[in-house]
């Protein structure tokens, strides 16, 4: 079977492809659901703070930010930008968010999920929650789909505090409190929408899932500061969704990632990398080319390993949840843990943005990279904003350069494939130029 | 280009001048009027108001007020066609929507940021496939497969109608896709003021058949142009001179005219 | 007292044109200076331990050269060219920064101003998004930070009290602005829109008290009819992104318009809401700071019963003071702007012509870059919607 297939440049974990299959059934289960009168949900990613609430309320949910990426995949993403225009929105705006503006305007020409809606599409939600995590558009977007669609808006805060202030004293118990208080609001809010009470031994049993599934996602790219590592960014964009954008059986991604955490044990074991030889270990920044994953394929047969990545969608930092009785606070501090787990040591080290910049320094240290691969997103700022001071500070404080491509969320034109790979090429050079740079200040790699 | 057109008190036009001023616009447009003058075989002091429209409209020494262009060809426009909600207007340099109800503009749209829904567009491509202007229209009415161009910068559809032709694509699909482009972004940048018939389309770009054509099928639904696309700015601007004229003289006020004179334009020199 | 020569609007255009002179001059006189974004970080606090408080804002005319090298072309190129100005030094006078949660690339700034630029005080506040009564819970306790932030810095306490007379202090101020904003309602008003953001932008250079001193000057001038404004057609209500600079009224007002009325940050917004009195003064401060300030950043509580969205009453629960503004005002058109990257507004403006389509108030929207240049050609739209409201 092997000498008639090319081999891979990537070796891809087995463990993948069952997970890969989970995400494309939540659309058709939303649908499904909603047409059997069931409570349904849009959601912004909202990192396991509005999630277990509502996965234990029985709500399917959708996330159109996912659904974004698989519209400019499909092609169709286009008609719905033109039809945001048309809408009077800026052309400036996320385009994540025109994509779903512009569905939303046609879902409600059409009265129900239009024909060409990729995947089963998305219908009319009873519900849509928003989350002010990480940027403006989440919030701010859902709110001017009032002219399309009836359903309510709610809206969950994570608290932005400042690397400096979130290490006063008594501020971490206040932003708790803060999210708890939310929540318990959100569930009233719930218990009246849908006409039902919270069951509790549910939503405790649902949030040790949550905090289960993440903790092993942990342990599994922990594996990955192996030499060679054993898991490429491919496999970690592929099997995220489980923990990120949780739909279907809990039980059953628990079981999918502890599969995953034997084959990654294995290959630890018989230090099989998923790419050889692993001539260089890069890190990537921030969402990938959905569209053209296959560019990591060319660079790995360059030998380019990715070893880790896109600090956003990386489950929190483990920390101890078993004393903690009520469920509330430990959704709290799960979703706090995400958000401002690398800030205590960020201000240790003098660096002030705890989140999406800070990490990476910690990134590259821990899993040893020889650059960065950095992506910046023409409609989509948040992904974008940090990225110059992470290649600033990459090569301030660890003599790391990084290597910049443009592209966009929903323009796939604006990625130039083959422009990337002769920067590749011509990067190569500076990686190991800097190898030397380090080796000579005594660094560890 | 420069356009004047003359027109009397019962609305007959008296005299409509297309001239090509280019760069010198600012400098010429007096000459252009002197043309307008003779053809109408009146004195300039026997024009009791002029309005300049345009994107040159303060410099014209010789105008008694200056009117946006937009709302000069929504009541050129409607003049031509009573019926008329929506003028599409693409001109050599911009391109403009219009919505018009009872014969004014109540709402507008206007790309003047980026050349590729515009007659410039058309210029650089024609250019680009070694093709005039004028021919482009009857080249495409031969296409039977138009080319999808996805890309929406002009200078990456340029690039891209080159390797296209390379690779064997006729000529008449890769002009009728030129076209498609753009009908299809200024469709997209009039939809925002809700389409509703009847549809105009004025400008340059309106005498090209193959883009009127791409409009029709765009928008799906019937689209008129006048005879002379190029001038419906210039009557509004007429059209609007003689209501102000008309209402100062049947209040028995003087019609407000400020001090000009019919020449250059001196703060150039 | 400073020794200055001006006063009323002669001083105004001085401080316009020269902004940082003021504080410069309180600096050599030993008085800190503590810059400020936006209207969230409390003034009070400031005026009340004896700091001076200064807008930061950027500068329309000068081209970005440092600030690429940190913030990407594709953000709010206001807070570009803040930052800008931040690298070039142009804020060397200032002893901290207090910034504020008002929007996603304002908190990043935030991190990214600390990162290259060192002053020896800074404080930022992660104000809450919504208002439900959590979030005016957390504000205060937010507030209460800051507060021995402060007192910390500065190595005074500040009591209740000096909290209390700073809010009687800065409360003076929003009523005088408010009279001064009394005097565009007539036909013409008796103050230019140019004119008016000029005195803003003065306001928010020089300590409170002087401001309030130098508001009374130009009201009684105003009065007095020692400004000239024409009686035009079009009175209009702009609405928006951050306006710090004269241009863009300027242009609206040359194409034929009287801008008369405005919600945006430099300008209403900063100042139509007083501090209630309240026994514990932080309590007044947390709900006006909060839930008072009225700026699309901020999500309106959504109540615990809703089950539907109706779009109209969501509408005029959000938008209704902007047709309050436009009666008392006698509006006949809302010119809606954007700058060029703004979400916050950016998301809002087909919500706000819907409502105002409905309420019947003309209304055009235009989108603008941060620079001189960008201006020109939207003059020509100013113009079209002139003359269809004309």
């Amino acid at each position: 079977m092997v000498t008639e297939q090319k081999k891979k440049a990537i070796n891809r974990l087995q463990t993948m492809r069952p997970l890969r299959a989970n995400i494309d059934k939540t659309y058709t289960r939303m649908v499904e659901a909603s047409k059997a009168g069931k409570p349904t949900a849009w959601c912004m990613v909202n990192w396991w703070e509005a999630d277990p609430i509502l996965y234990a309320m029985d709500v399917a949910g959708v996330y159109p930010e996912n659904y974004g990426a698989v519209c400019a995949a499909d092609g169709i993403a286009q008609v719905h930008l033109e039809r945001c225009d048309a809408e009077g929105f800026p052309n400036y705006l996320c385009g994540y968010a025109r994509n779903c503006i512009g569905y939303a305007a046609r879902l409600k020409d059409f009265g129900e999920v239009p024909p060409d809606a990729p995947l089963g599409g998305m219908d009319k939600p009873m519900l849509l929650v928003n989350s002010t995590a990480l940027c403006d558009a989440r919030y701010k977007w859902f709110q001017s789909l009032g002219r399309y669609l009836d359903a309510p808006v709610w809206t969950v805060e994570l608290p932005h505090p400042g690397v400096k202030e979130s290490q006063r004293e008594g501020a971490y118990e206040r932003d708790i409190n803060f999210m708890v208080e939310g929540l318990r609001e959100f569930i009233a809010f719930l218990e009246h929408l849908l006409n039902k009470k919270m069951d509790w031994d549910k939503l405790d049993e649902t949030v040790n899932d949550f905090i289960a599934l993440n903790r092993l996602w942990h342990e599994i790219n922990e594996l990955r500061k192996a030499r060679p590592c054993p898991m490429h960014s491919r496999d970690f964009w592929t099997c995220m969704t489980a923990s990120l954008y949780p739909g279907g059986d809990l039980k059953e991604s628990l079981k999918l990632y502890q599969d995953m955490f034997e084959e990654m044990k294995d290959r630890v074991a018989k230090k099989i990398g998923a790419v050889d030889p692993e001539k260089y270990r890069l890190v990537f920044a921030e969402l990938p080319p959905w569209h053209d994953l296959k560019i990591f394929d060319e660079l790995a047969e360059r030998g380019w390993n990715f070893v880790v990545e896109s600090w956003a969608y990386h489950p929190p930092k483990p920390m101890d949840y078993s004393n903690i009785s009520d469920p509330l606070e430990r959704i709290a501090k799960q979703t706090y843990q995400w958000f401002t787990g690398y800030f205590k040591d960020a201000l240790k080290n003098g660096e002030h943005m705890g989140y999406f910049a800070y990490p990476y320094l910690e990134f590259v240290r821990d899993y040893q990279c020889d650059g960065a691969f950095l992506h910046p997103l023409l409609s989509c700022r948040t992904a974008t904003n940090h990225l110059m001071m992470v290649q600033d500070r990459l090569m301030q404080k660890l003599k790391v350069p990084s290597m910049v491509m443009e592209g966009d969320i929903v323009d796939l034109k604006a990625f130039d494939h083959a422009g990337a790979l002769r920067k590749a090429e011509a990067f190569e050079e500076i990686m190991d130029n800097y190898k030397q740079a380090r080796r000579e200040a005594g660094m560890a790699w | 280009m420069t356009k004047v057109v003359i027109l009397d008190t019962d609305g007959v036009i008296r005299a409509r001048v297309v001239g090509t001023t280019g760069a010198e616009h600012r400098r010429l447009a007096n000459k252009v009027m002197e043309e307008a003058l003779e053809q109408a075989n009146l004195s300039f002091d026997e024009i009791a108001y002029v309005i300049a429209t345009g994107y040159g409209r303060i410099n014209v020494p010789f105008a008694d007020r200056q009117v946006t262009e937009l709302s000069c060809h929504a009541k050129g426009v409607a003049s031509l066609f009573p019926s008329v909600k929506i003028a599409l207007d693409i001109g050599g340099q911009d391109a403009k929507g219009l919505k018009i109800r009872n014969g004014e503009l109540v709402d507008f749209v206007m790309n003047d940021k980026c050349a590729a829904g515009t007659g410039r567009f058309l210029e650089v491509l024609a250019d680009t496939l070694g093709l005039k202007l004028e021919e482009l229209g009857s080249i495409s009415s031969k296409s039977t497969n138009k080319l999808k161009i996805n890309n929406i910068c002009t200078v990456f559809v340029r690039m891209e109608i080159v390797s296209r032709l390379s690779e064997g694509t006729p000529l008449e699909d890769v002009v009728a896709g030129v076209h498609d482009a753009i009908a299809r972004r200024a469709v997209n940048m009039i939809k925002r003021l809700k389409i509703e018939p009847d549809v105009v389309f004025t400008g340059g770009v309106a005498k090209n058949i193959g883009v009127v054509k791409a409009v029709r099928e765009n928008l799906g639904c019937e689209v008129f142009v006048p005879e002379e696309p190029l001038l419906s700015g210039a009557v509004g601007a007429a059209l609007l001179g003689k209501e102000y004229t008309l209402k100062a003289m049947a209040k028995g006020e003087p019609v407000q005219r400020k001090e000009r004179r019919l020449e250059e334009a001196t703060f150039f020199k | 007292m400073a020794k200055v020569e001006s006063q009323g609007l002669n001083r105004v255009r001085e401080i316009y044109k020269d902004r940082p002179r003021r504080a410069r001059e309180l600096k050599e006189e030993g008085k800190k200076i503590i810059g400020y974004l936006h209207i969230y970080p409390v003034l009070e606090m400031l005026t009340a331990l004896d700091l001076v408080p200064y807008s930061m804002f950027g500068e329309l005319r000068e081209p970005i050269t440092k600030a690429d090298a940190c913030l990407p072309t594709i953000v709010c190129p206001f807070l570009r060219s803040l930052m800008d100005l931040g690298l070039k030094g142009k804020y060397d006078f200032l002893d901290g920064a207090v910034t504020a949660h008002m929007c996603e690339v304002g908190e990043k700034f935030t991190h990214v101003w600390r990162t290259y630029i060192d002053l020896p005080y800074s404080h930022y506040i992660d104000t809450p998004h919504t208002t439900h009564a959590a979030a005016q819970k957390q504000h205060k306790e937010q507030l209460k930070e800051f507060k021995k932030s402060l007192e910390s810095f500065t190595g005074k306490e500040l009591s209740p009290q000096r909290l209390k007379e700073a809010i009687k202090i800065h409360n003076e101020q929003r009523a005088l602005v408010r009279e001064l904003y009394d005097l565009r309602k007539p036909d013409p008003p008796l103050i230019s829109g140019t004119e008016t953001i000029r005195v803003m932008v003065a306001l928010m250079s020089i300590p409170v008290e002087e401001g309030n001193d130098l508001l009374r000057q130009v009201i009684s001038e105003v009065k007095a009819g020692k400004t000239t404004t024409e009686k035009k057609p079009a009175r209009l209500l702009v609405w928006g992104s951050m306006i710090d600079d004269t241009a863009l009224i300027e242009m609206i007002e040359s194409a034929g318009a009287n801008v008369v009325m405005d919600d945006i940050w430099v300008g209403s917004q900063a100042y139509f809401a007083d501090v209630k009195p309240t026994d514990d003064p932080l309590d007044g401060l947390a709900y006006r700071y909060l839930v008072e300030l009225k700026s699309p950043r901020t999500f309106p509580a959504t109540p615990v019963g809703l089950t539907k969205k109706v779009y109209p009453e969501d509408l005029e629960h959000r938008f209704s003071y902007i047709r309050d503004y436009a009666k008392e005002w006698n509006v006949n058109g809302v010119l809606l702007q954007t700058m060029r990257y703004c979400d916050i507004h950016g998301y809002e403006v087909p919500g706000l012509r819907d409502y105002l389509d409905n309420i019947g108030l003309p209304n055009t929207y235009i989108e603008w870059d941060y620079n001189q240049a960008a201006l020109a050609p939207l003059r020509t739209r100013v113009e079209a919607f002139l003359e269809i409201i004309g």
